[in-house]
């Protein structure tokens, strides 16, 4: 797990990085983000005991006030106090989240949560599974022979349901954290009572999922996958001994990072940490009904997926 | 795949709120004659109990429906007359079980692994998941893993929805009784599984009430004048309480249907009526 976190820590600053100098991965975060390190500057330790307790409390009751305050100048505060005042916020996930289009991987726009760009070498195994998977879009499809389950009807899970650009809503219940996908009216549940991973789980579409708290990400741990979809849309592999993490962070009111890591040793040669992937709250969205239907199906291909080889217009 | 911890925490919950030892102990007074529990427990109290309907629930085995045991929430024997649309739907149709199935004919949805939809997905003998949060109740089938959103932030009926596998449904409580309303739906689903149809412009409503800790009682009343010369009131089913299930995943996926029809569902004709696990 050492070389996990490593390259965890690796990828996000590969990735901050990056993003940085192409100035896109800030782009709509620069008027909240700043306010999660900052307060209003006086220097009088009196007024900054009460502001601080003051803020407390508005933190406490009052996300939006705390979305809506802009402070003008600042001074950072201790990482201490910074994680004491975000923690009644960042635990709270609820809410419709819509994945930023930061269209990092090209021709598809927004569904670079698993990223290729980050994908370690495959083991033999693995390559031939790939080698064999025609994709509906991508660099490797080719029109006419297309085979993702998806163009079956087959349901869809982790991790390829979290990448797809539709919007998705966390409901937080004691227990557990439920997950709606727009994207065929998928719902995984994640047990967060303490349970721990089945030791041997029957191979499933969603997994067995369980979630915990380190600090302020929602760490989520799922086993117990079925081999019958693919990790992403371009068909690489997902088996039986695939161990997803996906680790949740509210960076502010109106921001979910989100990340996604995996680990199948029979697939890939060394853990696959994709960058931080982020979401927008969307509190005026509500899910819509969009079940995938067999017989929908083929007009659905045609007027919306478009043959492969063609960058798809992604849904909705 | 049920785990018994699945409701420690919410029945754990719902014991503290609700307490039904508390409620029924309240329930016997001092050497009176006996009250009905409901009306002996102060209305806190009732409300406590009955406005909690969360928790994994699973039909009784009535059986009391020929061919169709455990699958008579929506009762033909109560269906009043067809309309001559409804009739031709109804004719049409080539069910998978009962009397009327004819082998090899069979043009069910679910064989095409369509999604089912209210009324029929409310019928089907499987677990089925309440859980209530401010504004929503959710509704957690483990028939194709489909879920479905009772709206109960006071939202009227839409005026015109799409129409869909679900429909759009809003819910209320009218005393003990959660009453939920749907519109909106499509006609690609049977309201049941003998082929009686559902219309753009059925009305259903379901009425739900908690008879004891253990047991909900559902009532399902179809209003489809395009289909139907009444309205078709069933009678209430009862569903039992199971503390220690949890919804297992079940899929309905094309490449394991056909096996799956092979080795579960059995031919059509037969009227097996084990469509379960």
């Amino acid at each position: 797990m050492e070389s996990v976190e490593e390259e965890v820590k690796e990828a996000k600053e590969k990735f901050i990085r990056v993003s940085l100098r192409d100035g896109h991965f800030f782009g709509s975060l620069t008027h909240s983000f700043p306010q999660l390190f900052f307060l209003p500057g006086r220097s009088s330790g009196l007024w900054r005991v009460c502001s601080l307790a003051l803020l407390l409390v508005i933190f406490a009751f009052s996300p939006k006030l705390f979305a809506q305050a802009n402070p003008q100048s600042g001074k950072p505060l201790e990482g201490a106090k910074v994680q004491e005042v975000a923690t009644p916020l960042s635990h709270d996930l609820s809410g419709v989240w819509m994945q930023y289009r930061d269209g990092d991987v090209p021709g598809t726009p927004g569904m670079n949560g698993v990223n290729e760009h980050y994908r370690p070498p495959l083991t033999s195994w693995g390559q031939a599974q790939f080698d064999s998977a025609h994709a509906l879009q991508g660099n490797k499809a080719i029109a006419g022979k297309e085979d993702n389950s998806a163009l079956r009807c087959e349901p869809s899970g982790p991790p390829q349901v979290l990448i797809l650009p539709n919007p998705w809503e966390i409901v937080q219940v004691p227990g557990r954290v439920l997950m709606f996908f727009e994207e065929q009216h998928i719902w995984r549940e994640i047990w967060t009572d303490g349970r721990a991973l089945p030791k041997d789980s029957d191979p499933s579409w969603l997994g067995y999922s369980v979630g915990h708290w380190e600090g302020d990400t929602f760490v989520v741990e799922t086993v117990g996958f079925n081999d019958k979809e693919w990790v992403d849309l371009y068909g690489n592999p997902r088996t039986p001994t695939t161990h997803l993490t996906e680790r949740y962070r509210r960076l502010n009111h109106d921001t979910l990072e989100q990340q996604i890591i995996i680990e199948d040793p029979r697939v890939y040669t060394k853990p696959w940490v994709s960058p931080p992937k982020l979401h927008k709250l969307e509190p005026g969205w509500e899910l819509a009904e969009w079940f995938c239907v067999l017989d929908e199906n083929k007009d659905y291909d045609q007027a919306v997926r478009k043959p492969a080889g063609v960058a798809p217009a992604s849904g909705k | 795949m049920r785990h018994p911890l699945l409701f420690s925490i919410g029945v754990f919950a719902a014991a503290l709120a609700c307490s039904p030892i508390l409620f029924s102990q309240s329930s016997q007074p001092k050497g009176t004659k006996e009250e009905p529990a409901a009306a002996a427990a102060s209305p806190s109290q009732k409300k406590g109990l009955s406005h909690d309907l969360s928790g994994v629930w699973m039909q009784y085995d009535d059986g009391t429906a020929p061919g169709f045991a455990r699958m008579n929430g929506v009762d033909d024997r109560t269906r009043p007359p067809l309309t001559p649309w409804g009739q031709e739907k109804f004719d049409a149709a080539k069910p998978l079980m009962g009397p009327r199935a004819v082998g090899g004919q069979e043009d069910s949805a679910a064989l095409h692994c369509d999604p089912s939809g209210p009324p029929q997905l409310l019928i089907l003998p499987n677990p089925c998941e309440i859980v209530q949060i401010p504004g929503r109740t959710f509704m957690f089938f483990e028939e194709y893993h489909i879920w479905r959103t009772v709206w109960t932030d006071g939202r009227p009926l839409p005026k015109d929805a799409d129409p869909s596998w679900l429909g759009t449904s809003v819910g209320h409580w009218e005393g003990d009784t959660f009453v939920v309303e749907t519109v909106g739906f499509n006609d690609k689903v049977w309201a049941d599984l003998s082929g009686n149809p559902r219309s753009e412009q059925m009305h259903l409503t379901e009425r739900y009430r908690r008879l004891n800790h253990d047991t909900l009682e559902q009532q399902i009343i179809i209003d489809d004048p395009k289909s139907y010369t009444k309205t078709w009131v069933s009678p209430p089913k009862l569903h039992k309480l199971e503390p220690k299930w949890e919804i297992a995943e079940w899929f309905c996926a094309s490449s394991e249907l056909q096996t799956y029809d092979k080795d579960v569902r059995k031919p059509s004709g037969g009227a097996s009526t084990e469509p379960g696990k």
